[in-house]
């Protein structure tokens, strides 16, 4: 549950840009979450929304979440490219088979080498 | 008032809203803390290894054992994290190297500002000796410390047999984020169900350039490839 710790991260970054500008409401967040960065989107969402209500200048705003698909670079034939990760269904579904069936679309190599995929960036904020 | 649909509140956003761009990282203040851990470290003369794992697959019986066979060669510092007790630094201070003991009181994962405490204790403690390699025993958790950059030079995940060779597969973040990846127990393949192939396999599937090493810390076998890799961090 790293995500209650990164949710509060993220607000002290939020509050110290609203002082900044001298907003005194915060009306939406846009925060990048990389596909390999271990954070559940759905526990981030979660912590945010219990934390904000302590602070009265987030109580209306209103969490982005950018969730882009994972990118690789193929070490067999060098070609990069977007593959998606299975939603949560279809996670569930396939279990460990989804898993090794992941291959390059162009030479069906499976040494796929991730190409970044880490960030969690905190994108946008509009305030007022 | 807003002319189009007489609210309050809809022409004061449209009016007053202000967007800022800001493109930061999230854990930038951890990021930050990291850098200046790593450079803390270097002035100190040392490399830092950063062990990850599951609690209960080896991390303090390998460095129990990594210690007896550098002791001679190396001076060895350890930053030890745990949610409780001071078992585990205890236990690295019996084989005669400082120790600092870190409890997170509950935390799940080490982040930068607690090793930054922690290698002012160590140098505190080391009393002006001076460092090789400092190993950074993080909280037994196969999801979580692989967020946290500590300011390590090396990240080492530990996988023991009993756990299963399906474990790469199954915490992803945590594996592709590793430097190198230890096989831990092998000496326990006999009774269990574990694949030393499927694990290597699982783990090349998520970097196919890693490094894995298999090895018995109680039995010594595997330890000399260990060895050889810490020998090969280590300042000259």
């Amino acid at each position: 549950m790293h995500e209650m710790s990164l949710a509060h991260s993220m607000m002290q970054q939020v509050l110290a840009l609203a002082r900044e500008h001298k907003a005194s409401q915060v009306n939406s967040i846009t925060v990048l979450l990389g596909p390999f960065s271990g954070v559940v989107a759905e526990s981030f969402a979660f912590a945010f929304e219990i934390l904000k209500k302590n602070e009265t200048c987030l109580h209306n705003a209103v969490l982005h979440l950018e969730c882009p698909d994972p990118r690789y670079r193929c070490l067999g034939c060098g070609a990069e490219t977007s593959l998606p990760l299975p939603g949560q269904g279809a996670r569930a579904h396939l279990d460990f088979d989804f898993f090794t069936e992941k291959q390059c679309p162009a030479c069906a190599s499976t040494r796929l080498s991730p190409l970044g995929g880490r960030e969690l960036i905190l994108q946008q904020i509009r305030m007022e | 008032m807003c002319e189009a649909c007489g609210c309050q509140q809809h022409e004061e956003r449209t009016e007053k809203e202000k967007v800022v761009d800001v493109h930061e990282q999230l854990l930038a203040a951890n990021s930050k803390q990291a850098a200046a851990n790593r450079h803390h470290i270097e002035k100190m003369g040392a490399v830092a290894i950063n062990l990850i794992s599951s609690p209960g697959s080896g991390k303090t019986s390998l460095l129990e054992q990594t210690i007896e066979r550098l002791k001679d060669r190396l001076s060895i510092g350890v930053i030890e994290g745990d949610p409780e007790t001071e078992r585990d630094a205890e236990r690295i201070r019996k084989k005669g190297v400082p120790a600092v003991q870190l409890t997170t009181g509950g935390g799940c994962h080490l982040d930068a500002p607690m090793v930054h405490g922690g290698l002012h204790v160590l140098e505190h403690m080391g009393k002006g000796r001076k460092f090789d390699l400092i190993f950074i025993e993080n909280v037994g958790n196969l999801v979580c410390p692989a967020a946290f950059d500590l300011g390590e030079h090396q990240r080492v995940v530990l996988l023991s047999v009993p756990e299963g060779s399906d474990k790469p597969a199954k915490y992803p973040a945590t594996f592709r984020s590793a430097d190198l990846v230890l096989l831990t127990k092998i000496d326990l393949l006999p009774y269990f169900d574990f694949s030393l192939d499927e694990a290597t396999a699982a783990t090349k599937l998520l970097q196919p350039t890693i490094p894995v090493l298999p090895l018995s810390a109680e039995k010594g076998e595997g330890m000399d490839a260990w060895i050889d890799y810490l020998l090969g961090l280590a300042p000259h």
